[in-house]
C-alpha cells in the first residue's frame, strides 16, 4: 500500500505537449489530441478498422513551420505573412517522442481529426484545414511556448 | 570509518536488501526502455538509478519521472553493482519498480 504521496500518474494523455524525436518532424512541438495505449493481445474494441498498432502511439497536431519573428516596424501585411503557421498531424510513436510539462487546451472535432484521416487524401485534407485554427491560438497569444521554436 | 561513511554504508546495504525483496516478491522492469514505458504509462512507483548513467540519461528519465510524480532513487554503486544487487549477471542502469510485493523501499525512498 502506498502513502498518499506517491500517486503515479499517466503521462500521455490528451494536451501533453511533446517534443518530436524522430523522423520527419524531429525537433518540432506537438501536443496529444488522442492517446492510444498499446492494447492487449486481444482487444479488438476501441481502435474499430485496420489502424492497429503493436505500440503505444498517438495522435498527435504540431507545428511544421513555425510562425516568424515581427516587429513594431514591420507593417500589417508584412507581419500578416509572418505569423502564419504550418501545422502537422501525425501518428506518433511513444518512443520517438520526449513529453514535456506543458498542456495545450485544444481540441478538434473528432469526427474530423482522427485515425481514419490518414486513410486517404481527401480525409487528411479536412483534419489539416480544421488543425488549421491553430494559427488562431497563436495570435490570441496562447501557449507562447508552444508556438516558438526549440533551438538546438 | 567516519561516520559519515559508516551510516552512507549502512543505507546502502539497507537499500539492497530492499532491493533483493522486491526482485523476490515484487514486480519489477530493468532497462531504459522498460523503465521508460513504465513510466509513460504511469506504471512505475519508483525509478532507480546507477551512479555512471549517462547525464542526458539521468536528466531525461528524472523528467519523466517529475510529469509522472514518481520517485527516484540515485543509487549509490555503478550499473555493475545495481545489477548484482537484483541478483543479475548483467549490467542495470535504470529500474522501476512497478509492484513493491513485500518490501518497503517505495515508501522508504519517498520519506528520505
Amino acid at each position: 500500500l502506498l502513502p498518499a504521496a506517491i500517486m503515479v500518474s499517466k503521462i500521455m494523455k490528451a494536451g501533453r505537449v511533446v517534443v518530436v524525436l524522430s523522423g520527419r518532424y524531429a525537433g518540432r512541438k506537438a501536443f496529444i489530441v488522442k492517446n492510444y495505449d498499446k492494447s492487449g493481445s486481444d482487444e479488438s474494441s476501441g481502435k474499430s478498422g485496420q489502424d492497429k498498432r503493436n505500440y503505444s502511439h498517438s495522435l498527435v497536431v504540431g507545428v511544421d513551420r513555425y510562425p516568424r519573428k515581427i516587429t513594431r516596424s514591420m507593417g500589417k501585411k508584412r507581419a500578416a505573412k509572418k505569423t502564419k503557421l504550418k501545422p502537422f498531424i501525425k501518428i506518433m510513436n511513444h518512443n520517438h517522442v520526449l513529453p514535456t510539462r506543458y498542456v495545450v487546451d485544444t481540441t478538434f472535432d473528432s469526427k474530423v481529426v482522427n485515425k481514419e484521416a490518414f486513410k486517404d487524401a481527401a480525409a487528411k485534407r479536412k483534419a489539416m484545414a480544421l488543425v488549421k485554427s491553430l494559427e488562431e491560438k497563436y495570435k490570441a497569444g496562447k501557449n507562447k511556448w508552444f508556438f516558438t521554436k526549440l533551438r538546438f | 570509518m567516519t561516520a559519515a561513511k559508516k551510516a552512507s554504508k549502512k543505507q546502502q546495504e539497507n537499500i539492497n536488501s530492499r532491493l533483493a525483496l522486491v526482485m523476490k516478491s515484487g514486480k519489477v522492469v530493468l532497462g531504459l526502455r522498460q523503465t521508460l514505458k513504465s513510466l509513460r504509462q504511469g506504471k512505475a512507483k519508483l525509478v532507480i538509478l546507477a551512479s555512471n548513467t549517462p547525464a542526458l540519461r539521468k536528466s531525461t528519465i528524472e523528467y519523466y519521472s517529475m510529469l509522472s510524480k514518481s520517485g527516484v532513487h540515485h543509487y549509490g554503486g555503478n550499473n555493475i553493482e545495481l545489477g548484482t544487487a537484483c541478483g543479475r549477471h548483467f549490467k542495470i542502469c535504470s529500474m522501476a519498480v512497478l509492484d513493491a510485493g513485500d518490501s518497503d523501499i517505495v515508501r522508504e525512498t519517498a520519506k528520505a
